[in-house]
């Protein structure tokens, strides 16, 4: 790593550790409603650390999700929750809680347990994947991916993902529909399911794994797929590995914190702005500015009521990342059809 | 030495290239000339080993490229196609760098590349974003990756890379492409500029509608009277080679 790329990472850990703090030190006094900044008490420590913990292994399974989505299809502007990925895990993991909820009343059988599976992660997947292909598939143009159609289909196909989402929620138990409505507006839970954080845990470090080691190929991977394939990259087995690790983490991203908009989306670019474009310095670069990213706006939105309580975090993240995404899709690049492949 | 034996490719139903059959010995700089869509660019795909021939074979030193492993290949063949792109925002140094994916050394591959981008004159650019270049010296900066790519007796492929160089420029990537036929790889060019075929390459291989109708040394291929029939345009040969004379109209009334 060069010395920009250093210093980069440095920048981008400081902040997370600063985001780390303000988070645990942030807090509500929910009798007259003012913030305060002190070490909380041993009760409200726990539930702070467990949102701390949501937000990084949250926030690093979106920032790598997005890096990987951006290089893969050779788009700036892909992200998991543009793309429609989260809302097809959000909808797949609606289903089976659905379907678990089902089982509990005697109606549905073990195909129903099996969907349940990891909290949401196992179907999240399956949903996500199938929603990347569909839009892959949708996308292209005359035989050609064309950003701004990748990410026109992924809207379009993300609001009836979303659309179906609110349709199972409606056949769901009365008792149900609060907690999965908070869910499908995004939320960094102060206790986490277990089963859904050591899910999201262990696919995050496999997949940070397979990106880093894929590092020089996905470089190579940015100059056409005739070249890169003379190169030496085997793209085939590339897509595969890594389309697989972003829609395995979206679904995690989501199974833990429901669907966040546009920190997959700005993580990569932060991380560019501050270390270039090389893979192997953007990889941990994204992990730790999706992590930095989701724990300060959790960390904000502690601060701002709204008069029925804090902010959604989902408003938040849309309200900082919506422009920015103007911004990339207005950008030099994207003008010149340069990221066009 | 490259060997194309009865060569068919289609795209879907429509057929790209029938029956080629060529060869050439290592140490050479081939042409491959021909008019827009006759298939220059999907010859050169199959040469590089980057598809799949429905029918007959090509190999170079008797193995299959399109049949060996991409890192395998990526020692044995370097490939420049019609149109550079690059998605993400590297500096010429790290473009050219890509060349030595496949290397395991790093001593090796520093040398190869500062080789590559003195051979292009690159080296007040190297620092330079690939993307505030112009389109020439991006076209430069493709060639450079490919020359640090390739081994010595390796085989490169390059697909119209003079179309955006002046011509200063283009004797210089010719003469580097002279050298490295020099120093034993066998160099294999689409192109469009005939009186350039005919003083750089020692063989042109003249493809119409995707078939082989003529090989040989420039001066056999390259007559007039053919130029003429194909393109509608005269040609001279004289002492300085072939040139082009006035254009004949193709318009009818």
């Amino acid at each position: 790593m060069n010395k920009r790329q250093i210093n980069g990472l440095f920048v981008l850990a400081a902040l997370l550790a600063a985001g780390v703090i303000a988070r645990l030190l942030i807090g509500r006094d929910p009798a007259i409603g003012s913030v305060n900044f002190s070490w909380p008490e041993s009760n409200i420590l726990v539930l702070r650390f467990g949102a701390v913990r949501s937000a990084i292994v949250g926030g690093a399974c979106l920032g790598l999700s997005g890096l990987l989505l951006q290089a893969l299809l050779r788009n700036p502007l892909a992200s998991p929750f543009i793309l429609g990925l989260s809302a097809g895990a959000g909808l797949a993991a609606m289903i089976a809680a659905w379907s678990a909820s089902m089982v509990a009343a005697g109606a549905v059988g073990w195909i129903a347990f099996i969907a349940h599976g990891a909290d949401g992660v196992i179907p999240g997947t399956v949903g996500s994947l199938a929603v990347l292909i569909l839009v892959y598939a949708l996308g292209r143009r005359g035989g050609r991916l064309d950003p701004l159609t990748l990410v026109l289909t992924g809207t379009v196909v993300a609001t009836i993902c979303g659309a179906l989402t609110l349709l199972v929620q409606s056949l769901m138990p009365p008792s149900s529909r609060g907690d999965s409505w908070m869910w499908f507006m995004g939320q960094v839970p102060e206790l986490p399911s277990s089963g859904a954080m050591w899910t999201a845990a262990v696919l995050l470090f496999c997949s940070f794994i397979a990106s880093f080691r894929s590092g020089s190929a996905l470089d190579a991977a940015s100059i056409g797929d005739d070249e890169a394939e003379s190169l030496g990259v085997s793209l085939r087995r590339l897509r595969i590995l890594l389309f697989l690790c972003a829609g395995a983490l979206a679904s995690a991203s989501v199974a833990l914190c429901g669907p966040i908009a546009f920190v997959g989306f700005i993580a990569p670019h932060l991380s560019r702005l501050l270390l270039g474009s090389r893979h192997r310095a953007l990889v941990p670069a994204s992990v730790i500015s999706g992590a930095a990213i989701l724990i300060w706006a959790d960390a904000v939105r502690q601060s701002i009521d709204v008069g029925a309580g804090r902010l959604p975090i989902g408003v938040l993240t849309a309200l900082i990342g919506g422009p920015v995404f103007l911004m990339v899709m207005r950008s030099r690049q994207m003008r010149t059809g340069a990221w066009t492949c | 030495m490259l060997n194309i034996e009865t060569l068919s490719f289609q795209y879907g139903r429509r057929r790209a290239l029938t029956e080629i059959t060529a060869s050439s010995a290592a140490g050479n700089v081939v042409a491959l000339v021909g008019r827009n869509g006759s298939g220059k660019s999907t010859l050169l795909r199959a040469i590089a080993g980057l598809t799949h021939p429905n029918a007959g074979n090509i190999t170079w030193r008797g193995q299959r490229l399109e049949r060996l492993a991409p890192l395998k290949r990526a020692l044995e063949v370097a490939y420049v196609s019609q149109r550079p792109s690059l998605s993400i925002d590297l500096t010429v140094h790290e473009l050219i760098a890509l060349g030595r994916f496949a290397s395991r050394s790093r001593l090796d591959s520093n040398l190869r590349i500062g080789q590559a981008i003195a051979l292009m004159g690159l080296e007040a650019l190297k620092d330079r974003s690939f993307h505030e270049l112009s389109a020439g010296e991006q076209q430069r900066c493709v060639i450079a990756r490919a020359l640090a790519q390739h081994e010595e007796n390796g085989l490169l492929a390059l697909d119209e890379p003079f179309s955006n160089l002046d011509p200063g420029e283009t004797m210089r990537v010719f003469d580097a492409l002279k050298l490295c036929a020099r120093a034993g790889a066998l160099v294999v060019v689409a192109m469009h500029d005939l009186a350039l075929v005919d003083r750089v390459a020692q063989t042109v291989w003249w493809l119409e509608q995707g078939r082989m109708v003529a090989t040989g040394s420039p001066p056999d291929v390259l007559t007039p009277t053919k130029l003429q029939e194909i393109f509608h345009c005269e040609f001279d040969r004289g002492p300085q080679g072939l040139t082009l004379a006035t254009r004949v109209s193709s318009i009818t009334t």
